[in-house]
């Protein structure tokens, strides 16, 4: 059934069984991948995807329901829904939003990505490979892939509320491997853009090549603590784990140390922290949340100063504050919560190899793993497996690996001196330059 | 869900180009899921995700099409658009369908669709209660549940015709003990491939002060020291070690690339002679078990590695055809979205001869971690790291202070020859695993060993 004509039949119906207001959400997203293995193709992948929620004021509590079909029985979406609310108690409102007078207008959808064939995106993922392959002759390639995807968002309730969005956007990635007396390293690099003309295979697949050769040979260092640097990505993907001590929502509710820390130092002076929904060429870059509220620029950090939290409807309400529009679903399946867009800490002025120059000792990590174990997002504790190069004398010596770096997030950002200028943003759009840490904890021998 | 009659024009649409092999993954899964926070409930949902995935293998080559748009048409068009793909020399004949017995070695005795939300509730807040309770730095709670009842159709262009209804129950326990300054959580997240039982056999309550107890000791426990050490590790969740440091490296996705420490490595000694470990899909209700894979086999009891001894991989299929073995009833994927591949199920290292009690009073200065947290590996390189979420210093034999704040890194390989002593207590503990094919509920489980050198990065 059309989207359109459910939403019509469930409204009507949604009304008459005594639900205030209701809404619809519905996304459907469709994409194509090609993965090149040894010259050829081993996956080709294609599919089309969607679904809707639906959800309603009940006696004052919200009630949800999903679906991927919309070839259902009404009634059993309207029944569902009333006994999901019905058993809310939770007193805070959740609401279903009129909509803003305007919106601000994005670029996240570009026509020519439709008119590249799946014959251009093969033989862009053969020429990574090849790439990859004629750099080195230790390099193995693992995968080589080329993938495009577009998504669609449309949001219509009973309160007038009626917004879609169409998006699209193409992505590279690599997975080189490289072994050498009895050691094998496996690295990777990913492009994402809405512009083919962006794409540079060559540096790429060298990217990534790179990564994997100047990792060789490495080995521990002495437990102790030290300075660090902290490259780009590698601190965005720290930062990520992080990002959800700023949701109202979890401030609030007690699962956030940076509650009554508004208009307080909590990093040093040369952090600052942006949350830019407008950013050009942003992999989340969008004109509207999940609960249809316009998306604006926030600063939350402001040269270490703590200036704003993130809010959706119901969080902005407990605080008698607006929402900063970050009120987002993490899939039409789940319940609006909140969520990040392009989330960054603001370029500095420091180029890297100064910041490398002025350590007489320390560690440069550029890799970590064990993100999603190795953190205590609420304590903000982490310690994390890493790797990457030893810095005496101001240079990078020898490449590191099997050690730890421990310490926790909010000393990390009071602990940040020098902010560096080489900003990067990883796959799900958090920012972050090279920072430089006076001091961290290391664990090997 | 898909009729025969579609299944098979689908599956000669996919052969059309001339493939090697087509196969149909159809899915139904309806989820309920409630959530309690600081003793209020704040959400119930639920829903359906209903879709299929079409997979045509030619020689190497896989291409994988899926839709929630069930409709023949609609199926024909993708079974189209993925057969294109392929230039095959002739056209294979599909095998006419032949419906796969097995024994259902699962039984469920609660639906969760006969189960009132408020029965749920009821439950929940027994814990919340509990929790809460426990303590008066006991300051927040969550407490969670979920349900989900997949069923699957599997068909394919040999002829296979294979379905399975798996009904799985989880609920998640999280408390955070907080003073002025700083906030620790204790975590359980136990579940079961059952109905409401899960729920009425589970003492949610001695689960939820278990949670509180792990967060408070843990709000007082100094830093966990840095450096090499002897690690006892506890049963249960401790397990992860296996699943990070070797379990993912002895999947045939892995090997097939040559992208694991242990390819071509079978009959070789790969671990000390105090291991053996084993991959088990068929114990009856448990969270990782499953009675047919995602392919159609039969789940089986795979011993990978026997006194040391590298026995077997984990094998789907597709893998399987590269490295000339067979399907070992391995192959997994979260749902139709995802191409299977080979995968954990119940994972655990088996017992041994050791006494808990004597591998603590053997070790003069170690850790005992008592409680794991999730971990994660380079299958390639081998190195893998984990949590620890609740840990003491081991001194003189016995066990001391706790600390915190621990994650446990190596390289499988060298991981596995140091484990020197194995006690006699297996237990299995639930977890989720992510991996190229989604994530999917498994199982890991060891009795306590010990690794006798093992770097420990704490902030002490």
């Amino acid at each position: 059934m059309d989207i359109k004509n459910l939403k019509k039949i469930l409204f009507e119906k949604a009304l008459n069984e005594g639900f205030k207001d209701c809404e619809i959400f519905y996304s459907k997203g469709s994409s194509f991948s090609v993965s090149i293995y040894k010259g050829n193709i081993e996956k080709y992948r294609i599919n089309e995807n969607g679904g809707f929620c639906f959800r309603g004021l009940y006696n004052g509590n919200m009630g949800y329901y999903f679906s991927e079909s919309t070839d259902i029985d009404a009634d059993s979406v309207i029944e569902n829904t009333k006994e999901n609310a019905e058993i809310v108690t939770v007193e805070d409102k959740e609401f279903i939003y009129e909509g803003d007078k305007s919106y601000p207008s994005v670029n996240v959808y570009n026509s020519k990505i439709e008119e590249i064939t799946a014959e251009q995106k093969i033989q862009s993922a053969l020429n990574i490979e090849k790439y990859a392959l004629a750099y080195d002759s230790r390099i193995t390639v693992n995968s080589a892939m080329v993938a495009s995807g577009e998504s669609y968002v449309y949001i219509s309730n009973t309160r007038g509320l009626e917004v879609s969005e169409k998006g699209n956007h193409i992505l590279a990635y690599v997975e080189v491997m490289v072994s050498e007396n009895n050691e094998t390293k496996e690295k990777g690099d990913i492009w994402i853009g809405n512009d083919i003309s962006d794409l540079d295979e060559k540096k790429l697949a060298e990217s990534a090549c790179n990564k994997a050769l100047s990792a060789l040979g490495a080995s521990s260092v002495k437990s102790g603590s030290v300075k660090a640097i902290i490259e780009n990505e590698t601190f965005a993907d720290i930062l990520e784990c992080f990002v959800g001590n700023f949701y109202a929502e979890n401030v609030q509710k007690g699962f956030s140390l940076l509650k009554n820390k508004l208009d307080t130092a909590v990093a040093s002076e040369a952090v600052s922290i942006t949350d830019n929904p407008l950013m050009e060429g942003g992999y989340q870059t969008t004109a509207f949340d999940s609960e249809g509220v316009a998306s604006r620029s926030k600063k939350i950090i402001d040269k270490g100063i703590l200036k704003t939290y993130l809010y959706n409807l119901k969080s902005a309400n407990i605080d008698g504050v607006k929402s900063t529009g970050n009120g987002f679903k993490g899939s039409f399946r789940t319940a609006v919560g909140t969520s990040f867009t392009n989330f960054y800490i603001e370029k500095g002025s420091n180029e890297i190899k100064d910041a490398i120059s002025s350590i007489d000792y320390g560690v440069f990590i550029n890799d970590v793993a064990g993100l999603h174990s190795g953190t205590n997002s609420i304590s903000g504790d982490f310690s994390l497996a890493a790797e990457g190069f030893l810095i005496e004398n101001g240079k990078l010596t020898r490449p590191v690996n099997q050690i730890t770096i421990a310490g926790n997030f909010y000393e990390i950002l009071k602990n940040i001196d020098i902010v560096c200028s080489d900003i990067k943003f990883n796959s799900s759009s958090v920012g972050s330059p090279s920072v430089y840490i006076n001091n961290i904890e290391i664990s090997g021998e | 869900m898909i009729d025969e009659k579609t299944a098979w024009d689908v599956i000669e649409t996919a052969l059309s180009t001339g493939a090697d092999f087509a196969e149909i993954f159809a899915e139904n899964n309806e989820r309920n899921s409630v959530s309690v926070v600081n003793d209020h409930v704040e959400r119930g949902n639920s829903g359906i995700d209903r879709g299929c995935g079409i997979r045509i293998i030619n020689k190497e080559k896989v291409i994988y099409v899926y839709t929630n748009n069930m409709e023949y048409d609609s199926l024909i068009k993708i079974a189209k658009d993925g057969a294109m793909a392929v230039k095959g020399s002739h056209k294979q004949n599909a095998v006419s369908f032949n419906r796969l017995e097995y024994k259902n070695i699962h039984n469920i005795s609660i639906m969760p669709d006969t189960v009132k939300k408020k029965r749920i509730v009821d439950f929940l807040m027994l814990g919340n209660n509990a929790a809460t309770s426990y303590d008066s730095l006991i300051t927040q709670t969550r407490l969670s549940y979920m349900d989900s009842v997949q069923n699957v159709l599997i068909a394919n262009s040999e002829g296979l015709w294979a379905e399975d209804r798996r009904v799985r129950t989880r609920i998640a326990v999280s408390a955070v003990a907080s003073d002025n300054n700083e906030k620790q959580t204790g975590y359980f997240g136990p579940g079961a491939l059952q109905g409401f039982e899960f729920c009425e056999n589970t003492d949610i309550e001695a689960l939820a002060k278990e949670a509180s107890r792990s967060a408070v000791t843990m709000l007082k426990a100094d830093n966990c020291p840095s450096g090499k050490m002897p690690v006892v590790m506890d049963n249960g969740f401790g397990g992860v070690i296996f699943h990070e440091a070797c379990g993912h490296g002895l999947e045939a996705a892995a090997i097939s690339k040559k992208a694991s420490v242990f390819t071509d490595m079978i009959g070789q000694k790969i671990a000390s002679d105090k291991v053996t470990a084993i991959d088990d899909g068929t114990i009856p209700n448990s969270w990782g078990s499953i009675n047919i894979d995602d392919e159609g086999t039969k789940a089986r009891k795979n011993i990978l590695i026997e006194n040391g001894i590298l026995k077997s991989y984990m094998v789907d299929r597709y893998n399987g055809s590269l490295i000339g073995m067979s399907s070992t009833g391995s192959s997994r994927r979260e749902s139709y979205k995802h191409i299977p591949v080979s995968r954990m199920t119940n994972t655990y290292i088996a017992a041994g001869n050791d006494k808990k009690e004597d591998i603590i009073a053997n070790t003069e200065f170690g850790l005992y971690a008592k409680y794991m947290g999730g971990g994660s590996v380079n299958p390639a390189s081998g190195e893998f790291n984990f949590a620890v979420s609740e840990a003491y210093i081991i001194r003189n034999g016995r066990i001391c202070e706790p600390v915190r704040g621990a994650t446990l890194i190596g390289k499988g390989s060298e991981v596995l020859r140091n484990i020197d002593m194995v006690s006699d207590n297996v237990e299995l503990a639930e977890g989720m695993c992510g991996a190229s094919s989604g994530s999917i509920p498994v199982c890991v489980g060891q009795p306590m060993l010990r690794v006798n050198n093992i770097t420990v990065g704490g902030r002490g």
